[in-house]
C-alpha cells in the first residue's frame, strides 16, 4: 500500500509540475484576453478650462467642461471576424464627447478601434476608422498590452490619426498599486474639424475649411498603468485647441478649448477597485500557481520519497530473511510484512 | 520503472487539463456589451 501511495505522489508530484509550467507557457497567453463585449466609460473634467464661444468668436474662460469617454465592445464584430479569422479580435465602438457648463455637447469624435484581443496588437478590419475617416492604426490606444513593460510604445493620437511614441517615465504608486508613469507630448498640428458641430452652430467642417480655417491642437497624455492588467488607473490630458484664421485676415488664433482634463474621482476610484480583481485573477495564473504548482510538486515528491524509503526499510527490516517475521500477521500495509499490527499471539510488531 | 510511468501519466494528465482549460475558458458570453458601471453614461 504504501509503495503505491508514493507512485501516486511521483504522479501528482509531476502532475503539479508539469501543469505549473503549462499555465505559464500555454494558458496564460491563450485564455488573459480583453472581452469583446464589455461596456466602459470614464468621465473627465476640466474645471478651470476655456472654451470658444462660437456666437462671438472668442474665447471664454472659466468654463466647467466634462468630458465622457465611452468604449462599448461590438462583440457581434468581433465574434464575425474571428470567424473569418480564427484570431481573437476586439472591436471597440468608442466615443469621446466634450459638455459645456450647460450639459449640452460641444464636440464628439467616434472611432471604431479593433485590435488583438491578447496582445493588443491593432487589427485592421471591422470599419476601423475614427470619426468616419479610414485610419490604419499603428500601436495602442486606450489601453496598454498584458504584461505591461517599462519602455516606449506607440500611441494612437485619434486628433491627429496617427502613433507617436509614449515615454515610460518611471514608477511609482498610486491607490497602493505600482503603476508605470507615461507621458507623450503631441505638439501644435493642424487637426480635422469634428464632423459633429457643437448644437446652434449652423456651419458645417466643410464650409469651415473652405473659409480656411483651421483647427490646431497639441496635448500632453500622460497615463499612470497597472503593469499587470495594462489599465491605465488615472489619466490626465493637457489639452489645448485653437481656431487660426487664414494669414490674410490678420486674426490672432482663438482658442477652441484649453483646460487639464483629469479622471473625476468616483470614475478613477470604480477603475482602481475593477483592476485590483482583475489583477489578482492575471498574477495567480502569471505567477502565482506557475510557481506555487511546482513547489507543491517538489513537496509531493519528497513525500514519495518518504514513503517509499519507509515501505523499503520496512520490508529489508521484517526478517533477517526478508520475509514476515514468524508469529506475526501480515498489517494493513503493502508489504505483507508485520508492521503497527500487533501480532495474532500479542507479540510486539517488528521495527521499523 | 513504475515511477516513471506514474510520473509520465501525471504529466500527461496535467497536459491534458492545461489543452481543455483554453477552450473551456475561451467560450464566448453575450454579444451585447454589458456596462461595467451601472452609473456609467450611456453610450449613445
Amino acid at each position: 500500500m504504501r509503495q503505491r501511495l508514493a507512485l501516486v505522489l511521483v504522479a501528482l508530484a509531476a502532475f503539479l509540475a508539469v501543469l505549473g509550467v503549462m499555465l505559464r507557457v500555454w494558458v496564460y497567453p491563450n485564455v488573459v484576453a480583453v472581452p469583446d463585449n464589455q461596456y466602459q466609460a470614464v468621465v473627465l473634467e476640466a474645471k478651470d478650462a476655456t472654451l470658444i464661444d462660437y456666437s462671438s468668436m472668442t474665447a471664454v474662460p472659466h468654463q466647467h467642461v466634462t468630458i465622457v469617454e465611452t468604449l462599448k465592445g461590438d462583440a457581434a464584430a468581433a465574434q464575425a471576424e474571428k470567424k473569418r479569422t480564427g484570431r481573437d479580435v476586439v472591436v471597440w465602438d468608442a466615443l469621446s464627447y466634450i459638455l459645456g457648463n450647460d450639459g449640452k455637447r460641444l464636440s464628439a469624435i467616434p472611432e471604431i478601434y479593433p485590435f488583438d484581443a491578447h496582445t493588443q496588437d491593432p487589427v485592421h478590419c471591422c470599419g476601423e476608422n475614427v470619426d468616419g475617416q479610414t485610419v490604419s492604426r499603428v500601436g495602442i490606444e486606450y489601453k496598454f498590452p498584458f504584461d505591461t513593460q517599462p519602455h516606449d510604445y506607440q500611441y494612437f493620437d485619434p486628433q491627429t490619426r496617427t502613433a507617436a511614441p509614449i515615454h515610460y517615465k518611471g514608477t511609482t504608486t498610486l491607490d497602493g498599486l505600482i503603476v508605470y508613469y507615461f507621458e507623450q507630448t503631441i505638439p501644435w498640428t493642424q487637426v480635422p474639424f469634428p464632423k459633429a458641430m457643437p448644437a446652434g452652430v449652423a456651419i458645417t467642417p466643410d464650409q469651415i475649411d473652405k473659409l480656411g480655417y483651421q483647427r490646431w491642437y497639441t496635448t500632453v497624455r500622460k497615463f499612470w498603468v497597472d503593469p499587470v492588467t495594462g489599465a491605465p488607473i488615472n489619466g490626465e490630458e493637457v489639452h489645448d485647441e485653437q481656431l487660426r484664421m487664414p494669414p490674410s485676415s490678420g486674426m490672432a488664433p482663438v482658442t477652441i478649448f484649453s483646460g487639464d482634463v483629469k479622471i473625476r474621482p468616483d470614475y478613477q476610484a470604480a477603475t482602481v477597485a475593477l483592476v485590483k480583481k482583475e489583477r489578482a485573477l492575471l498574477l495567480m495564473l502569471r505567477d502565482y500557481l506557475p510557481l506555487g504548482l511546482p513547489l507543491s510538486g517538489l513537496v509531493a515528491l519528497a513525500l514519495a520519497f518518504v514513503v517509499e524509503g519507509r515501505a523499503r526499510r520496512r520490508t529489508a527490516g521484517g526478517t533477517p530473511y526478508g520475509g514476515a517475521a514468524p508469529g506475526s500477521v501480515p498489517d494493513a500495509d503493502e508489504d505483507g510484512g508485520a508492521g503497527d499490527v500487533a501480532s495474532a499471539q500479542g507479540a510486539p510488531a517488528a521495527p521499523l | 520503472m513504475r515511477a516513471l510511468i506514474a510520473a509520465a501519466v501525471g504529466a500527461a494528465v496535467a497536459v491534458v487539463v492545461a489543452l481543455v482549460a483554453v477552450p473551456l475558458a475561451d467560450q464566448n458570453g453575450p454579444t451585447t456589451a454589458k456596462p461595467l458601471l451601472t452609473s456609467a453614461p450611456a453610450h449613445p
